[in-house]
């Protein structure tokens, strides 16, 4: 393969001068990620792989002229440096020419001054990651040969340094840099049954982090382990209507996807759309959510200074007591729908409630506490979700029991179940991130929340 | 319907890309360097992916096109496998890589008090006297040696990359017409229907894997086409495709029907009642059951962590399903059903250099060898299979289905659906997962047929919350509720013409994360009782 290295200044120039182009946006990208498979073997923490990956990539957007000039043409492309610049340049314009969009411009170029600056980099990750992988790794040992009455199964740890820099044709060049940082742990739990079988089970904790602080490698460790010895103690739920607790992952997981319905491209595109003044839940009773999208905090997942399309971030009241206070508006559908620009990223951040976790579980006659689904799927659109139940706790305030339950599944539903919502006072900050390309998503909020009358089947 | 053998037509493969032959040349005089101590085990895997995705909706005609590029070292101690993943591929800058990664790995201690598992490479003569697939067998020259270049190149009819972009927006225009004419006809109004979008992707992937005794590279057309059509929040989904040309994107009538006189019965659709019901699974949530029950069970890698019950069952013999329990995973489903182009989960050979084989994974309610990457395999010390895949070449190497599918039966749909009587069918999958130590599963589905007298009321059924629906259960309870399974061509009474059900598009993540595309299929099977709720 002949090397044919071109630079970043190159391929800008060469967009600059193409006579079909009307405007571009270039993000640059290196990530350095070590990776560590972890198993049991003879009591002891075994490597089974050990990975060392570096990744440069340069994803261009390019914005072509057509003859209407009220469309314009648009793809987006990874350019290679091992490629020839202009035939990658050229297919790619070819290719815009054939698609169409309403035109819209990129804004104009900020004053540097106005960019606020955000920590999202651990120093010592960023530092030296094979030297952090090694402290981590010594961790991970330690919690393995602690003893227990469950027995290791596997762990992962994945370290990475994302290097970014973000170029419009406007003139705006922005770098920044995130660290992350994932570990799960898997513990199993046996005992013999009278028959002579072996009844076992077990627990996977998984945590992401963009500071190694914010990741209590110990206390996850810890966390599977009781999980799993308790995996055994367990019956299936009775089919009914409870009153559930949520823990931040599953809150996340379902306002990120439901909050999308607050982008004015949704209501562009006739998607499913809930606009400013409107109620975020209808007729809520309950805790009052107030939503915040964040992109300042320090070490948030989703934290930014600015937007893909040059537009600078700061923190966006988005729903009051439960009234949507602010649609998000990208540059470009607030250019189609004759909307402001607002803020359109940022970590998930809700007002925290009045209530003790103990409050919560006794917030009923019978409270189903969600440890872990199984697998969660959410739809954006109508804000349902359902899941097998992995394990749960159900807190009988009568009786004075706590339950493991296993098995069976729940259906729920945003817009249903949320009406009579309870949030915990105390507060956590998550993290999580779906793929080594994307933005993650970051939350801090209540680390609890009770959402009411759910269907279980066991 | 076969492969049309005449002389007149022509078979055509997909090349071996020539930009790629001079890197090809240069990383195998690398090999030798990755196995400097004598009990290393050295191997490269490079792969290249390009696709192109083209996508309408009723306001925008939108384009993207991805490179993605990169090749993974490896050398294997006996202990550990040690990679390092780069898309630098400049020749000066790998010969630095190489010379840094090999003092890693000499600098990493080996665990205390365990022995070395030294991994013996097998020859081309060891390969070869293996059950292939004749697709496989036909393309490896009669006088293959270590230095052979082997290329295996996915069959096409129609060259996926001969229609220009221009070409491509215009189909997608004409199928998007096509919907909102046919929403006319099932009664659904124009203004109701309101987001269509209609999605064609067309991927080129281009791999290659070096060791000391194979020099093998393969190249795939992976295509597929995906409509989706919405009333306000109700939606409804079509996606077909394959590995081949634009023949694997090829829609009927029939089908554009039912998207959208689905989507006119979901706004009036009716919540389901949660308890335990008959249930007809069509052929891809019989796949999802396939893939969440053994499927992930069976996977080596976590049977090699502890985290597998199936590894146990398996060597105590326990039986976990009825005769009518048989699972198999197989990359190289080269005619898909009665379709002459590749099943979505298929390959010539897996991201560590095996080449493709069909595996039985549970046999009539009784639990075989798992699916393994290289260390598991090692782990478990069971024979090696071609499940080796990674998300792409910057993330790591997990045991991963391809096309993981129930074994066909004797019925026709009629006869099933009789044999339902009173029950519900379900043919749109809406994911699943697994708990491989615990036994749980979840399959889920979109929205259920209901069915009277065995016959479809037009009634469809949705979750208890208005969202989809869930399986679950104990997976040995299920597969023990299968009462019967249909035929492959499910309309005739003849015997079936296709060796393999139809496998459908599809994708997995692995422990939450790590995608990979994979197939899943089956014949329709009737269940009696599941969970539904």
């Amino acid at each position: 393969m002949t090397q044919l290295n071109w630079t970043l200044d190159e391929l800008k120039h060469q967009l600059n001068i193409h006579e079909k182009i009307k405007g571009w946006i270039i993000t640059e990208e290196y990530i350095h990620r070590r990776e560590r498979y972890f198993l049991g073997e003879n009591s002891q923490l075994a490597i089974d792989q050990d990975r060392n990956v570096h990744t440069k990539s340069t994803q261009v957007r390019i914005f072509v002229k057509l003859t209407d000039p009220a469309r314009q043409g648009e793809i987006s492309k990874k350019f290679f440096s091992a490629l020839p610049l202009k035939s990658q340049l050229e297919s790619s314009v070819e290719a815009a020419l054939h698609t169409d969009y309403q035109a819209w411009d990129l804004p104009k170029l900020p004053a540097s001054q106005e960019i606020p600056s955000i920590t999202t980099l651990d120093p010592k990750m960023a530092e030296d990651i094979d030297q952090a992988m090694e402290e981590c790794t010594s961790r991970i040992s330690s919690c393995v040969q602690k003893k227990r009455n469950t027995l290791f199964n596997s762990a992962e740890l994945f370290m990475a340094i994302h290097q970014r820099e973000l170029h419009l044709s406007n003139g705006l060049t922005h770098r920044s840099a995130q660290t992350r940082i994932y570990t799960e742990s898997a513990f199993s739990y046996s005992k013999r049954l009278k028959d002579g079988k072996i009844h076992s089970d077990e627990y996977m904790s998984t945590q992401w982090a963009v500071h190694r602080d914010h990741l209590p490698i110990e206390a996850l460790f810890d966390e599977s382990s009781d999980r799993a010895e308790h995996s055994l103690q367990v019956i299936k739920p009775q089919p009914g209507k409870y009153s559930v607790i949520i823990d931040s992952e599953v809150l996340l997981t379902l306002l990120r996807g439901y909050l999308s319905q607050l982008r004015a491209a949704y209501s562009y595109h006739g998607l499913p759309f809930i606009k400013e003044g409107s109620e975020f839940i209808p007729e809520a009773t309950g805790d009052l959510l107030t939503i915040t999208l964040d992109p300042t905090l320090n070490y948030g997942a989703s934290s930014t200074s600015i937007s893909n399309q040059g537009i600078i971030q700061k923190p966006l009241s988005v729903v009051t007591q439960n009234k949507v206070t602010s649609n998000l508006v990208d540059q470009q559908y607030g250019h189609y729908m004759k909307l402001e620009p607002t803020s359109t990223e940022g970590n998930i951040v809700i007002e925290a409630g009045t209530l003790s976790y103990q409050e919560l579980t006794e917030y009923s006659p019978q409270v189903l506490e969600i440890l872990q689904f199984s697998g969660l799927f959410a739809d954006p659109h109508s804000g349902t979700f359902s899941s097998e139940i992995r394990l749960a706790k159900l807190h009988d305030r009568k009786n004075q029991t706590v339950t493991y339950i296993k098995g069976g599944s729940l259906s729920g539903s945003i817009r249903e179940n949320f009406k009579g919502l309870k949030l915990s006072k105390s507060t956590v900050m998550r993290s999580h991130f779906s793929s080594e390309q994307s933005h993650g998503d970051g939350y801090l909020g209540p680390e609890y929340a009770l959402i009411t009358d759910v269907s279980i089947v066991g | 319907m076969g492969m049309n053998m005449t002389s007149q037509n022509k078979i055509m493969r997909a090349p071996f890309s020539e930009e790629l032959t001079a890197l090809r040349k240069q990383l195998s005089e690398f090999i030798p360097l990755l196995e400097s101590e004598p009990h290393w085990y050295g191997s490269i895997y490079f792969e290249r992916k390009r696709s192109r995705v083209y996508s309408s909706n009723q306001k925008q005609n939108q384009a993207t096109d991805q490179l993605n590029m990169g090749l993974v070292l490896r050398i294997y101690d006996g202990h550990t496998l040690f990679e390092e993943a780069t898309d630098d591929l400049d020749l000066h800058h790998l010969k630095s890589f190489i010379s840094a990664f090999i003092q890693r790995v000499k600098a990493s201690a080996p665990p205390q008090g365990v022995s070395p598992r030294t991994y013996r490479v097998p020859n081309w003569k060891e390969k070869l006297s293996l059950k292939l697939d004749p697709e496989i067998r036909s393309q490896i020259p009669e006088s293959v040696s270590p230095g052979t270049e082997v290329h295996f190149g996915i069959r096409y009819e129609q060259d996926p990359l001969r229609l220009s972009t221009e070409g491509h927006f215009l189909r997608l225009a004409e199928i998007i017409s096509q919907i909102k004419e046919k929403a006319k006809q099932v009664g659904l109004a124009q203004e109701a229907l309101s987001f269509i979008n209609v999605r064609q992707s067309i991927a080129v992937e281009d791999s290659f894997f070096l060791d000391r005794e194979t020099n093998i590279s393969q190249t795939l057309y992976r295509v597929a086409l995906t409509l989706m059509t919405m009333c306000g929040a109700e939606r409804t989904f079509l996606r077909v495709g394959g590995l081949g040309g634009m023949e694997t994107v090829h829609l009927t009538d029939p089908e554009l029907t039912q998207l959208l006189s689905d989507l006119k019965a979901l706004t009036q659709a009716e919540r389901l009642v949660p308890g335990k019901y008959r249930v007809i699974f069509g052929p891809v949530v019989t796949g999802v059951l396939a893939h969440e029950a053994f499927g992930h069970s069976q996977e080596g890698d976590t049977c090699a962590r502890g985290r597998s019950k199936a590894w146990e069952l398996h060597h105590e013999g326990a039986r976990v399903g009825n005769e009518h329990a048989t699972i198999f995973n197989n990359p190289a489903i080269f005619q898909n059903a009665g379709a002459t182009y590749a099943a979505w989960g298929s390959y010539f050979f897996d991201e560590e250099g095996w080449l493709a084989q069909e595996q039985v994974l549970l046999d009539q309610g009784k639990l075989l060898a798992p699916m393994t990457n290289l260390t598991s395999a090692i782990r478990l010390n069971i024979p090696r299979t071609a499940n080796g895949k990674r998300e792409s070449w910057s993330s790591g190497v997990y045991t991963r289905q391809t096309n993981t599918y129930f074994s066909a039966g004797d019925k026709t749909l009629d006869e099933l659906m009789e044999l339902l009587g009173d029950g519900y069918l379900a043919t749109q999958p809406a994911g699943g997962m697994e708990d491989p130590k615990g036994m749980g599963i979840q399959v889920g589905i979109s929205y259920l047929y209901e069915v009277r007298n065995g016959k479809l009321t037009g009634k469809v059924l949705k979750g208890p919350a208005g969202g989809d629906i869930q399986m679950t259960g104990y997976t040995p309870d299920v597969l023990n509720a299968i009462i019967a399974k249909s035929k492959i061509d499910v309309n005739t009474d003849t015997p079936d013409q296709s060796r393999f059900p139809y496998n459908d598009v599809g994708g997995c993540g692995k422990y939450h994360k790590e995608f990979v595309f994979a197939g899943c299929g089956g014949p329709y099977i009737l269940l009696d009782p599941v969970i539904l709720g």
